[in-house]
């Protein structure tokens, strides 16, 4: 009953996901579900088998059902046409009847027996075959991208039933669940994609892949394969760099300046791949505005603020006007160093302490005598990472030197008062890892 | 409780537009509260399946305040690309006009010119840095608020949920960075030579710096004053904390001197 209106919400808030780039929430997506995964193998799948009858429950619950259709339809592209390779482990024919039949459920029920775990469930599993399938398709050429939105939600309730009742998907399933590499295979994934564009894209690091393997999309009767430049990639924000704006304004002066240029002439004229007419149209209407209201474009926010700069301003000197830009010019250097410092930080201990898990990881896998049960305790983590940043963070910055000296020596004073079992785990580490 | 305070404050102080598209932090924090409590007490009679579900609504906030942040950022790093080539281009047309090469008009239109150009540029570097500060403090807030999820409900969500969050285009400044860095060197041929303690004298014995002092300015300094506080020593201090922030010794003058009402205590 509430599926109606939560399949419509989903379809208007899958545009703006769309524009704000799936490609953000892909990877997260795929994080949070690896999370899940540890928590969840026994008791969702020993409630599946139960279940077959009753499909529908999945979707009367609205909100956890938008959630779940948030989190498919955030991945567009890639989960979508991934999801393909499962419909043929299911017949079509079963698919359209199991098709029918959830539709028909959705209106009739009311109250969820188990909806909350199978919904996560169906997420996950919708979701796994994406890291699958991009292991095995990683080496094909050809991309497609998904249908529209609309088709998106007809195909959910039928792959959620065929997930479902596939043991295949499962057994798929367990194997992703322990393989901790996906992360990773994604990654390089999405770095071939993006070389197989044409490099007149440079930086396009955040543009959301609109290239896919299709090596097992071979139902395209129920996942359309569409070409880059459907209407499916348009709604994405396209991450634009200098190098392609001095393309687009070279492209926007041979048509005769940013008044008479039309976005088709400019989009013709740059060739550029993976570009659309909708970036172009956009981006032209920026340059337009910065370029015949100069006032406006450098923003109507700082208009508020500054028109009372220039009343004060116009009183003093020209040499004060310059030396108070001056300052504040210091100022936002200051600010901007430090903010550089900072995320240089930020990096390094994220990374250190990602490689300090994976050390951990290793040497859980090779010592079973070990307790592995969990991930690694912050204070396994902390005794070997405390001492590094400390060390080489002195190296690297200039600013703050002893700042951070004495930072590390407070964090090894932390270290030591953990427990003396935190410290056999890094020195067993370290003489097998030799 | 502290970062939220003072990133409530940064919001009051930034620039108009801006407000809502920074991190909702109280109200993620209000739903890590719930979920620690919920699943405390639903724990033990459902198992871990609870607890799935609200992680999953936790990380679906989460992945709209990306979504969000990336929109925005995008959006304005665009903005900046445009401006950049277009200060460039007036630039160049300034010195070709009333350089070695091309006509001579009154001086006068030349200085005012040239003055406009200045403070277009400065406020364009100020705006700049200050969508880095934006990004900065949204990658801070989610880190903390990740972190507390995990202390709170016991998860993990938090290590391998920030190794994506590196990897979003909002905290891949670098273009930024880089736009930056190229507007310092064109200050430098735009500005006349100075003498900085002239100039410092100057610039400290004037009580019209708090005029001065409005929008980007009052901003950038605003944000400073913020990253210090934020880095200052907290109880929670760990091993992904950061450590204090050291400012050189100017800001201090800088802060004495604005008759700024930034309340930071």
């Amino acid at each position: 009953m509430e599926a109606r209106p939560a399949l419509s919400v989903q379809r208007e808030g899958a545009h703006p996901l769309g524009n704000c780039g799936a490609h953000s929430s892909l990877p997260v997506l795929r994080a949070s579900l690896e999370e899940k995964y540890p928590k969840f193998p026994e008791p969702v799948l020993s409630s599946l088998p139960s279940n077959s009858g009753s499909v529908g429950h999945l979707f009367s619950s609205s909100s956890e059902f938008s959630t779940n259709l948030h989190f498919s339809s955030v991945l567009p592209h890639e989960e979508h046409s991934a999801s393909a390779p499962f419909i043929p482990q299911a017949t079509n024919t079963e698919a359209s009847v199991r098709l029918a039949a959830s539709n028909q459920y959705v209106n009739e029920n009311s109250e969820p027996w188990c909806i909350d775990p199978l919904s996560e469930y169906l997420d996950y599993s919708l979701n796994t075959p994406v890291n699958n399938t991009q292991l095995d398709c990683s080496n094909t050429g050809d991309c497609h991208i998904p249908p529209e939105d609309l088709s998106k939600q007809s195909d959910w309730p039928e792959w959620a039933n065929l997930i479902m009742n596939d043991d295949d998907a499962l057994s798929n399933w367990n194997e992703i669940m322990v393989d901790t590499g996906i992360v990773d295979a994604a990654e390089p994934k999405m770095q071939y994609q993006e070389q197989n564009q044409p490099s007149n894209i440079p930086a396009h690091q955040g543009q959301q892949l609109q290239q896919i393997p299709s090596a097992s999309l071979e139902t395209s009767g129920i996942v359309p394969a569409s070409s880059t430049a459907s209407g499916a990639s348009s709604k994405q924000r396209m991450r634009w760099t200098p190098e392609l704006h001095e393309a687009f304004v070279e492209a926007v002066n041979k048509l005769g300046g940013s008044e008479r240029a039309t976005p088709k002439g400019v989009l013709k004229l740059m060739k550029v791949e993976g570009l659309t007419i909708y970036h172009v149209k956009s981006h032209l209407q920026k340059y337009r505005t910065a370029r015949y209201k100069p006032e406006a474009s450098e923003g109507s926010e700082k208009k508020e603020s500054s028109i009372g700069d220039l009343s004060s301003l116009d009183l003093k000197t020209g040499i004060e006007i310059t030396e108070a830009l001056r300052l504040q010019m210091e100022v936002q250097k200051q600010l901007h160093e430090q903010l550089e410092i900072q995320r240089n930080l930020q990096l390094r201990i994220e990374e250190q302490g990602r490689c300090l898990q994976m050390m951990f990881e290793k040497q859980c896998k090779s010592m079973p005598g070990i307790d592995a049960s969990a991930q690694p305790t912050d204070a396994v983590q902390s005794s070997s990472n405390k001492n590094d940043p400390g060390v080489s963070l002195v190296d690297h910055h200039e600013a703050g030197d002893t700042t951070q000296k004495t930072v590390g020596e407070k964090q090894k004073e932390h270290g030591r008062e953990d427990t003396s079992s935190s410290n056999s785990p890094p020195s067993k580490r370290a003489k097998v890892d030799e | 409780m502290k970062f939220g305070k003072r990133l409530k404050q940064q919001i009051q102080e930034t620039l108009p537009g801006w407000g809502d598209k920074f991190l909702s932090y109280k109200e993620l924090k209000k739903l890590v509260k719930l979920i620690s409590s919920s699943c405390a007490s639903r724990m033990m009679m459902n198992g871990s399946l609870e607890y799935g579900k609200a992680e999953a609504e936790f990380v679906y906030l989460l992945n709209n305040e990306i979504d969000k942040f990336n929109a925005f950022f995008m959006e304005q790093e665009e903005d900046f690309i445009i401006r950049h080539k277009e200060l460039q281009q007036r630039i160049g047309r300034v010195i070709d006009t009333w350089g070695p090469n091309g006509s001579q008009p009154s001086e006068k239109d030349c200085k005012e010119e040239l003055g406009k150009i200045r403070k277009d540029i400065v406020d364009f570097h100020g705006e700049m840095v200050l969508l880095i500060n934006y990004s900065n403090i949204n990658y801070t807030g989610l880190a903390k608020i990740l972190k507390k999820y995990d202390k709170r409900t016991g998860g993990l969500l938090r290590s391998p949920y920030i190794q994506k969050v590196l990897q979003q285009p909002f905290f891949t400044t670098d273009l930024i960075s880089k736009l930056v860095k190229e507007c310092e060197s064109t200050i430098d041929t735009v500005f006349p030579p100075s003498c900085d303690v002239i100039s410092r004298q100057l610039v400290l014995g004037s009580e019209k710096i708090g005029a001065a002092g409005e929008g980007i300015f009052r901003n950038t300094v605003a944000a400073l004053l913020t990253m210090q506080e934020i880095r200052k020593g907290s109880s929670t201090y760990g091993r992904f904390s950061l450590p204090p922030l050291s400012l050189p010794d100017q800001s201090d003058v800088i802060q004495s001197q604005l008759n700024s009402p930034i309340a930071i205590p």
